[in-house]
């Protein structure tokens, strides 16, 4: 019958949130969940956290597991929460969960030579753009050049007539 | 002179239509099992009909069989229990795992196995009974530790408890030949079992109740 | 009757589009007026008539005309009647009769609008909206009719609106949304009728770019109301999911703003042209790949209607046509044209480009994240996720150099800027910057560096740029009041839209760094702490609505001992649906929300509540309403209201 003090922490870091929100247009059970937890450190509460708010309910049309009342959404809380008490940090925990149910479960997409395009793609288009506008610009003064000197070779095409 | 680099839009677009045209035709919920290739994982649950009795991977080993993960609740298992029972009736090996829904709190359920025990005997008078022996997994530990993310889904697994195949939906005419072939390979000599196995890794969609 | 009356005008509509997608390019091709002249009546019929098939819907829904198959499904009874309205476009159905009552209307207005225009463009124009029109009312009439009976059977009440939707939000967000989407189908038209005659003047531009920025302007609004709503509905304190469906609006909008500043450089300079147009046709391509994914069910999104592959096999086929065409017009057209402007390296074309560079760079990462799964399984590679971290990251690393360069931007001339004049400004602008940021973060937070001081900084260096840059035009206008006045709509377009920018990186870096959740059980009376506030349960009540029942939470708030403000939560049961919703309590400042969702009855009796608190969440959706704004103050500048002469036509 504690009421529990809370300090107040940051819930992230530089770079995660915790809980995220989705819009659904199907009709779904009851989405009021609230799991009443205690959290034996705050380093802990924060892991556990950003963890819900990482892993892609298997089941559902597109949310985390901190969002979702699906079973298999509430057991993966249940078993993060236990994963988290027991010592394991955020990799392991992730790789627990995709031992089971697959990369598709984490929504950071792994690392490897099938996907580093989703990084590599940008940059190449950074730098592609960049060389496109650098050739462009360079392209004008090359025309100008270019047009000045046709202009020199015709004049001295006419001077050379002159007596 | 066309210069050729105007062309490039048009390239990824037609490029981006084929994966979308390929996209209508595949199922987006569909997303792979983790657990192809992957050894049984260790688990030691009650017995249905004898809840003091322990099943454990032990009294599997040797076998090749299909794993049924069920529950009375889920319509399309209900469904899926008269084919299951002619699947038995040719000697198809198959294990029940019961899958047990969380008891809603708010209303005071609890998990009460003598209940559950009377469900399923009453279903399975109903619809045929398919299976060599249940397994109850009340807190659905197995069933975590599979990948499982409803019913019906079900493993086939080889005679050295490796999982060879994850089919999430039930089992019917239109996907049961493929699956049959890869059960009867399993049942031949190891070095047959290892190469037909392995060369399928994707399950099939099919009817999913929760 | 009346629903048959407005399947009948939809056929109408169809007929008509189909005559003005075909009479006024044949007309322009031909060089002869009257059927250009045609295009316009046309347009205004088609417009009424969709109105009056819109209106048809509307009426069956008012009315409770069970026997019409889309109100049975998405309807009911006790729904009060400002919910019954919308959920005229809660379906696919009724979406898609939206849109199309959307699109003749962009179509209307652009033939009543475009008198300065020559009468050959306006037929282009005209003509191509024909064609994208007659591709909606065939897939409307075809695929997805909202006027279906249920007759003979009809059930006795319909299935009622989905609860999520039964909200404010749903009343306006979708219009203002589809007004975005569609919009950006003129700037398309322009772009296709400057193909197909082949010139590129800068005039051409000038006419787009109102266009171009209403639709702008529309979309933000659109999404920025989006996000609003799903904060304030759905009881989770997120105002985005990076969900399929979300980054579909968000695709467009980027390259909606690639497009706005890349005609800013046509129409001023010449230059750019072929971007321009390619980005003109992206970005209502863009539109069209939103509609294919959010109707077709190639991707799993909590957002999409219910799937089916015969609408995604026409919605393909339909954007092969409308997309690949143009594509292909583009790449056959496109290398005739050539640009004579000349610019130096630091000159405001090369700023606007790096802008567009990662404008667009953003705008692939969010494709990529969206498709990129389904093309991963399709080649067999297996199945991935891609959402928030992915998207956090790469968006991160993409903010910060454009911000810095939106704060460079607008001190540049056109065609050269020497470095030397801009250094003083710049230190300045530098050192307030720097100041008003950790002098922030300093007195609010312990300090430390982290997301929200790299907000304060970028937001504040491009807001103070922003401020100082429009303060030197009115000095260098005479300075004073009437200076104020002289400055052009456009200047304060860009000065507003960039200020809104700035807000609205503060907003959400700050709001990532320091807000604050927790879940906690409490009885009647019992207190919560959370720093300086607190917050105190005082009733829990049943409640009675007109088509819910469920709970409601009385909390009494207090900041460092004073009483501030008093909350009330509420949890909604649906029977027709029975679903339950969360209305939570927020309680907005600009400085923080307070926000309080009620969950379920525990033993005690005691109740789990979500508490939370959020510092500047309310900067996200001021900072987008300032972008909007800043749209609409451009749109009137006078310069749209000119009329065009005869000298102002060049030749690409």
């Amino acid at each position: 019958m504690n009421n529990q003090f809370y300090s107040l922490k940051r819930v992230n870091k530089l770079g995660l949130q915790s809980l995220l929100l989705t819009l659904f247009l199907f009709a779904m059970p009851s989405f009021a969940i609230t799991d009443i937890l205690e959290f034996k450190s705050p380093e802990q509460e924060q892991l556990y956290r950003e963890l819900t708010a990482e892993l892609r309910c298997p089941k559902c049309q597109n949310q985390n597991i901190a969002d979702s009342n699906a079973v298999v959404a509430v057991d993966m809380r249940h078993k993060t929460l236990q994963l988290v008490e027991q010592g394991m940090d955020k990799a392991q925990v992730i790789d627990y969960m995709k031992t089971r149910y697959g990369d598709f479960v984490h929504y950071q997409p792994p690392f490897r030579f099938s996907t580093i395009w989703l990084w590599l793609l940008p940059i190449l288009l950074v730098i592609a753009l960049a060389v496109v506008m650098l050739k462009k610009q360079r392209q004008q003064t090359i025309t100008q050049n270019a047009d000045d000197a046709e202009l020199q070779a015709m004049i001295d095409a006419v001077r050379k007539k002159q007596p | 002179m066309r210069k050729l680099q105007f062309f490039i839009p048009l390239a990824l677009f037609l490029g981006l239509a084929v994966f979308l045209f390929s996209g209508l035709f595949s199922n987006p919920r569909d997303h792979g099992s983790a657990l192809v290739t992957q050894p049984m994982p260790q688990f030691s649950l009650p017995n249905l009909t004898e809840p003091s009795r322990l099943m454990t991977n032990a009294d599997l080993k040797g076998k090749v069989y299909l794993l049924n993960v069920w529950g009375t609740w889920c319509a399309t298992c209900n469904a899926e229990l008269g084919f299951l029972t002619t699947l038995r009736q040719q000697g198809i090996e198959i294990i029940g795992l019961y899958y047990v829904q969380p008891p809603e709190a708010a209303f005071g359920e609890r998990f009460d196995m003598t209940a559950l025990q009377q469900e399923v005997s009453r279903k399975l008078a109903e619809q045929g009974d398919p299976y060599q022996f249940n397994m109850v997994d009340e807190k659905r530990s197995l069933i975590f530790d599979l990948g499982v993310t409803g019913a019906p889904e079900t493993f086939l697994v080889d005679a050295s408890g490796i999982i060879r195949h994850h089919l999430v939906g039930d089992i019917n005419e239109q996907n049961w030949p493929a699956l049959h072939t890869q059960y009867q390979a399993l049942l031949a000599p190891a070095p047959a079992a290892n190469s037909t196995a392995a060369t399928d890794a994707k399950n099939n969609a099919g009817g999913q109740g929760e | 009757m009346i629903a048959e009356l407005g399947h009948l005008a939809l056929c109408f509509a169809l007929a008509i589009s189909l005559v003005l997608a075909i009479f006024p390019l044949y007309g322009s091709y031909k060089g002869a007026a009257g059927p250009v002249l045609l295009a316009r009546p046309l347009a205004i019929l088609l417009f009424l008539l969709t109105s009056v098939a819109f209106g048809a819907l509307c009426y069956s829904f008012w009315s409770n005309d069970f026997t019409v198959l889309n109100v049975a499904s998405n309807s009911n009874s006790m729904l009060p009647w400002y919910y019954r309205m919308t959920a005229v476009w809660g379906s696919h159905e009724g979406s898609m009769l939206l849109w199309v009552l959307m699109l003749s209307g962009w179509t209307a207005a652009v033939a009543l609008l475009s008198n300065s225009l020559p009468l050959i463009l306006q037929g282009r124009i005209l003509g191509v909206l024909g064609i994208i029109n007659v591709g909606f009312y065939g897939f409307v009439l075809l695929m997805s009719n909202p006027f279906e009976r249920t007759l003979p059977f009809f059930p006795v009440d319909g299935r009622d609106l989905n609860p999520l939707l039964q909200d404010f939000g749903m009343i306006i967000h979708p219009p203002l949304l589809y007004m975005g989407y569609v919009g950006f189908a003129v700037s398309f038209a322009f772009a296709i009728a400057a193909l197909l005659g082949g010139r590129f003047d800068s005039n051409w531009a000038r006419w787009a770019r109102p266009w171009t920025l209403a639709a702008w302007l529309f979309l933000t609004l659109g999404i920025m109301l989006g996000s609003w709503w799903a904060y304030n509905e759905l009881g989770w304190g997120g105002w985005w999911f990076w969900d399929p469906v979300e980054n579909a609006s968000f695709m467009p909008w980027l390259v909606g703003t690639a497009l706005l500043h890349s005609l800013a450089v046509t129409e001023k300079r010449g230059t750019f042209k072929s971007w321009t147009v390619l980005l003109a046709i992206a970005a209502f391509s863009l539109s069209l790949l939103g509609a294919f994914l959010v109707r077709s069910g190639v991707l799993v999104s909590v957002h999409s209607f219910a799937a089916d592959p015969d609408r995604g096999l026409y919605l393909l086929a339909f954007l092969l046509v409308v997309v690949g065409g143009s594509l292909l017009l583009y790449a056959l057209r496109m290398n005739a044209v050539r640009s004579q402007a000349r610019y130096q390296l630091f000159s405001r074309e090369v700023l606007l480009w790096s802008n567009n560079i990662f404008l667009l760079t953003a705008t692939l990462v969010v494709f990529l994240g969206t498709l990129y799964p389904l093309v991963h399984k399709e080649l067999g590679l297996g199945s991935i996720s891609i959402g928030e971290p992915f998207f956090n990251q790469l968006f991160y690393y993409l903010t910060i150099p454009f911000a810095l360069l939106l704060g460079v931007g607008p001190w540049v001339r056109w065609k050269q800027q020497q470095l030397h004049p801009l250094l003083a400004p710049f230190s300045y602008i530098a050192m307030i910057a720097v100041v008003l940021a950790l002098g922030y973060q300093a007195l609010a937070h312990d300090f430390a560096t982290n997301l929200g001081l790299l907000g304060l900084l970028l937001g504040a260096w491009v807001a103070v740029s922003a401020v100082a840059e429009t303060l030197l035009r009115i000095r260098q206008l005479g300075g004073g009041a009437r200076a104020f006045w002289q400055l052009p709509a456009s200047h304060w377009g860009m000065t507003l839209g960039h200020l809104g920018f700035a807000v609205l990186v503060i907003g959400v870096a700050m709001t990532k760094t320091y807000s604050v959740e927790k879940d906690v059980r409490m009885k009647i009376g019992e207190k919560v702490q959370f720093n300086q506030y607190s917050f105190t349960l005082s009733e829990v009540y049943a409640l009675k609505g007109p088509n819910y029942g469920g709970q409601a939470a009385e909390l009494e708030v207090y900041e460092n001992g004073e009483k501030i403000t008093h909350l009330h939560a509420e949890k909604r049961f649906y029977p027709v649906q029975k679903t339950v919703m969360t209305e939570a309590a927020v309680d907005a400042k600009l400085s923080r929300d307070l926000y309080v969702a009620l969950g379920e009855e525990l033993d005690g009796p005691s109740w789990a509540l979500r508490i939370y608190v959020k510092p500047f969440v309310r900067w996200i959706w001021l900072g987008g309403l300032l972008m909007a704004f800043g749209a609409l103050l451009a749109l009137l500048d006078k310069r749209y209201r000119r009329k065009v002469t005869a000298e102002g036509v060049s030749h690409a």
